[in-house]
């Protein structure tokens, strides 16, 4: 388990020197359990720093937010932004390096090893309790976490709270980091990689037709699932009904005449349209923080379609995203050998 | 694109048989040549492919795949030069790539796999391109009409 | 009018009022609390918390067809026009700040303009509500926005659990004639069982909740404090996504799009859809310039269209303190920390 003291320590050391512009980190949140992003920009602040089983956020999504924010100030602060990563989460920013969205010297980061634990899911944690709230949540080093709540200390097996991508995660520490925090666990020994996605895999095909139509029906388009994706950078989203790109040379016939390729309407089809979009901008790309599942409100398995595309890129190209920011990207790259014969 | 998939089989829709939709994507080079092969050899295959020329299969984006099949296609046929013979000489090998990937996430959802075919049929070909049409219109009619992704209107 | 229902009757009272209605009761499917409809002989319990999404649905639905237009070249549009066909409905569970948020959307649709399609679902639709005897979730707050655990307004029927049975109380027309199209199944109720409903009442309203300062405070705060540099602080964390305000009860902002279903001839319809401050295009100009451009303006825009643009149009503040917003936002941005930070309470 990595102590947060060591966290905060070199987030002031950091501070301190001038050396970042931010540091981001999670704190704690008024509005429940899990923990909240947060910017620490003086160094007496770092004590708000936490580091716990509720630490679920992607912060890699703020390296896209922030040059965006940045882009839009008159005397933008160009010092690096500090950020801390989990295994995923830097996996995350190696795609963004390998997509030359930031660039390295934009970021220093502080990655953290999940060692032999991960992040709870709050409806896995919101199930075992029946009910009650819990008030905070630590994975210790024996896979179990330890919930307090009103009426106590509960402790259950990592299983049956820790989100399905932890269990399934193979790589739980940084595959790039400036200050490594914690150890590298290999054995983790919770489910077998793709246990979600092959379990609808084996479904039949009129069942994985209704369990995905009853999924999509559902959708209310708060694209909260795109909002909170770090690779969602385009400025511009097929499902936006306007054009965000006008330039002083744009006509008014093209900005009427945009392709409304998707309805604003929240129709079964054009949700799965969609979500089928957005999966196929994810292959190759999507590094399984399953972020798009967790904030779903209406609770749409989404991360099983971008897991399938991964399982897939895996199986047939051995390709793993975000490992090295150098190797060509899954789309703009083949081999001769890739698969031939599903074409006539 | 509604527009282009009305009109050729639209005074067919009355009839008793169900007559499928298929958009067919077609490289310029190659594929799309095939076609006109096809057309000028006078050979007969079913008229349910709509041609829609693109500049190369790597130009193909799965956007306009799904589109197609949300504004009411049945099937999609996506055909470009075979390997090696690319006009531009890898865009077929991008293409190959991204179609199977769209393809295992058509049939993740639950789409019935027939209903999205890639194929390579040279400006040679003519034959072989009324072959490919006739097997995808065979294979969709028993189907049926495809209403996973199409729009509700 | 006041009766009583037993716990082991409500199954049947709903059955009864199906064979009439399309009945909805809050279900846990796919892992979230909803509105869901009834079908015969479904057991009918009350264990929910707060549904995800809230009841403004069955009056303002997501997706409403306005008309529908064709063209021939050269030719006028024809016109046609779609109200909904509103069926009688009777939606179960409604939580008392659903139902305040129901008074205010009235307010926007049926208030000086009548909305014809909002008028003829809110017409058809009678909402059953259901006190809170503890606050549904941690986030929790309608006894700081004037309102209650077991408030009346916007509800038809209010029931109250009680050991064993509920409190029902008719509130208005359309409630009466639920209850008394069901006098078979319902006592009357007695002075004493009267007086253990108030006492559910006040024992619920002891239970702590979230608390913000009174709406003319929070108003005066947001006003005075418009230009603060703590909305772009509280909002750097925003990802600009719309669960927010697509949860919320008394969000009523929406769009209006044309759906081309085919080019010639010219046919379509005219749908109004859910919009959503929170997103860029919201305010977006044709120019391409636009007035709310970053994540501070626009929770600027949420936070006080609910607790002050709203209180200077309707003197009552939009926000009926369900939670849903902090609940469900996906980096913990709380309107209520919001709204105290930033009005200096």
């Amino acid at each position: 388990m990595v102590a947060i003291e060591d966290i905060r320590s070199r987030a002031k050391e950091l501070l301190e020197g001038g050396m970042v512009r931010a540091v981001l980190g999670f704190r704690r949140s008024s509005a429940g359990l899990l923990a909240e992003p947060t910017f620490v920009v003086a160094s007496e602040d770092v004590a708000s720093l936490v580091w716990d089983a509720t630490c679920v956020h992607n912060l890699a999504l703020y390296l896209v937010n922030e040059k965006k924010r940045q882009k839009a100030e008159r005397t933008p602060d160009t010092r690096p932004l500090a950020i801390i990563a989990k295994g995923c989460d830097s996996r995350a920013i190696n795609v963004l390096l390998q997509e030359n969205h930031v660039a390295r010297e934009e970021v220093v980061i502080l990655g953290v090893s999940c060692e032999g634990g991960g992040v709870v899911d709050t409806r896995k944690l919101a199930d075992a309790l029946r009910g009650k709230e819990a008030a905070s949540a630590v994975c210790d080093d024996t896979g179990k976490v330890k919930v307090a709540t009103a009426s106590g200390e509960v402790t259950f097996p990592a299983a049956d709270v820790l989100a399905d991508r932890c269990l399934e995660c193979t790589i739980a520490y940084p595959s790039v980091s400036d200050t490594m925090f914690g150890e590298k666990v290999d054995e983790r020994g919770f489910t077998a990689r793709f246990a979600a996605v092959k379990s609808i895999a084996a479904m039949s095909e009129q069942e994985r037709s209704a369990f995905w139509d009853g999924h999509f029906e559902r959708c209310i388009r708060c694209y909260a699932c795109r909002a909170v994706c770090p690779m969602c950078y385009c400025d511009e989203c097929v499902v936006d009904s306007t054009s965000f790109i006008v330039s002083p040379m744009t006509t008014a016939e093209e900005k009427a005449n945009r392709i409304r390729w998707i309805q604003r309407s929240t129709t079964p089809a054009d949700n799965a349209m969609y979500h089928m979009v957005r999966a196929m901008h994810l292959a190759g790309r999507c590094i399984d923080c399953a972020e798009c599942e967790r904030v779903c409100p209406v609770n749409i398995p989404l991360r099983l379609l971008n897991t399938s595309l991964e399982q897939e890129a895996l199986e047939m190209f051995e390709y793993t995203p975000g490992m090295d920011p150098a190797q060509p990207s899954l789309i703009s790259s083949f081999r001769d050998d890739d698969p031939n014969d599903f074409i006539r | 694109m509604s527009e282009v998939l009305e009109t050729p089989v639209q005074a067919k829709k009355e009839a008793q048989e169900f007559e499928p939709k298929i958009v067919a994507f077609l490289c310029k080079w190659c594929s799309s040549a095939g076609s006109d092969l096809a057309g000028v050899s006078r050979l007969q295959y079913p008229p349910n492919a709509v041609p829609i020329q693109v500049m190369c299969s790597g130009s193909v984006s799965p956007l306009y795949i799904l589109s197609a099949f949300n504004k009411g296609a049945d099937g999609v046929l996506v055909s470009g030069c075979h390997p090696g013979d690319c006009h531009y000489l890898k865009g077929n090998f991008f293409a190959r790539r991204r179609i199977y990937l769209v393809q295992k996430l058509l049939k993740f959802i639950g789409l019935e796999p027939d209903r999205f075919r890639m194929s390579w049929v040279s400006a040679a070909e003519g034959t072989k391109y009324a072959q490919v049409v006739a097997d995808f219109v065979k294979d969709i009619k028993a189907l049926g009409p495809q209403r996973k992704l199409k729009a509700r209107n | 009018m006041e009766t009583i229902l037993k716990k082991e009757r409500l199954s049947e009272w709903v059955a009864q009022i199906g064979a009439r209605a399309t009945v909805f009761a809050p279900a846990f499917a796919d892992g979230i609390w909803n509105f869901c409809a009834v079908a015969a002989d479904t057991k009918v319990e009350f264990d929910h918390g707060n549904t995800v999404r809230p009841a403004k649905g069955f009056v303002f639905p997501q997706r409403e067809v306005l008309y529908r237009f064709r063209q021939e070249s050269g030719k006028a549009p024809e016109l046609m026009e779609t109200l909904p066909a509103a069926a009688p409905t009777v939606v179960f569970g409604v939580r008392p700040c659903d139902g305040r948020a129901m008074v205010r959307n009235d307010k926007v649709f049926t208030c000086g303009f009548n909305d014809p399609y909002y008028q003829a679902r809110r017409d058809q639709v009678v909402f059953v509500g259901l006190a809170c005897s503890e606050p549904p979730s941690q986030n929790c707050f309608c006894l700081s926005v004037g309102g209650s655990p077991h408030s009346e307004d916007g509800l038809d029927v209010l029931m109250t659990e009680l050991d064993g049975r509920y409190h029902v109380k008719a509130i208005t027309a359309k409630g009466r004639e639920i209850v008394e199209g069901a006098a078979a199944l319902l006592d009357k109720a007695q002075a004493a069982d009267g007086k253990a409903a108030a006492k559910a009442h006040a024992d619920a309203d002891k239970h702590p909740q979230r608390a913000l300062a009174t709406m003319e405070k929070v108003a005066a705060g947001l006003k005075e404090h418009f230009d603060s540099p703590k909305w772009d602080e509280l909002a750097r964390a925003c990802i600009g996504c719309g669960a927010c305000t697509y949860l919320c009860p008394s969000c009523h902002c929406f769009d209006i799009n044309d759906e081309i279903t085919s080019n010639v001839p010219l046919t379509g319809e005219r749908v109004r859809t859910w919009d959503n401050c929170q997103f860029p295009d919201f305010t977006m100009h044709s120019s391409g310039h636009n007035p709310r451009h970053d994540t501070g303006a626009r929770l600027r825009q949420r936070v006080s269209h609910k607790l002050l643009y709203f209180v200077e149009n309707h003197n009552i503040q939009q926000c009926t303190g369900c939670g849903r917003c902090i609940s469900h936002c996906p980096v913990g941005i709380d309107i209520v920390r919001v709204a105290t930070e930033v009005s200096g309470q």
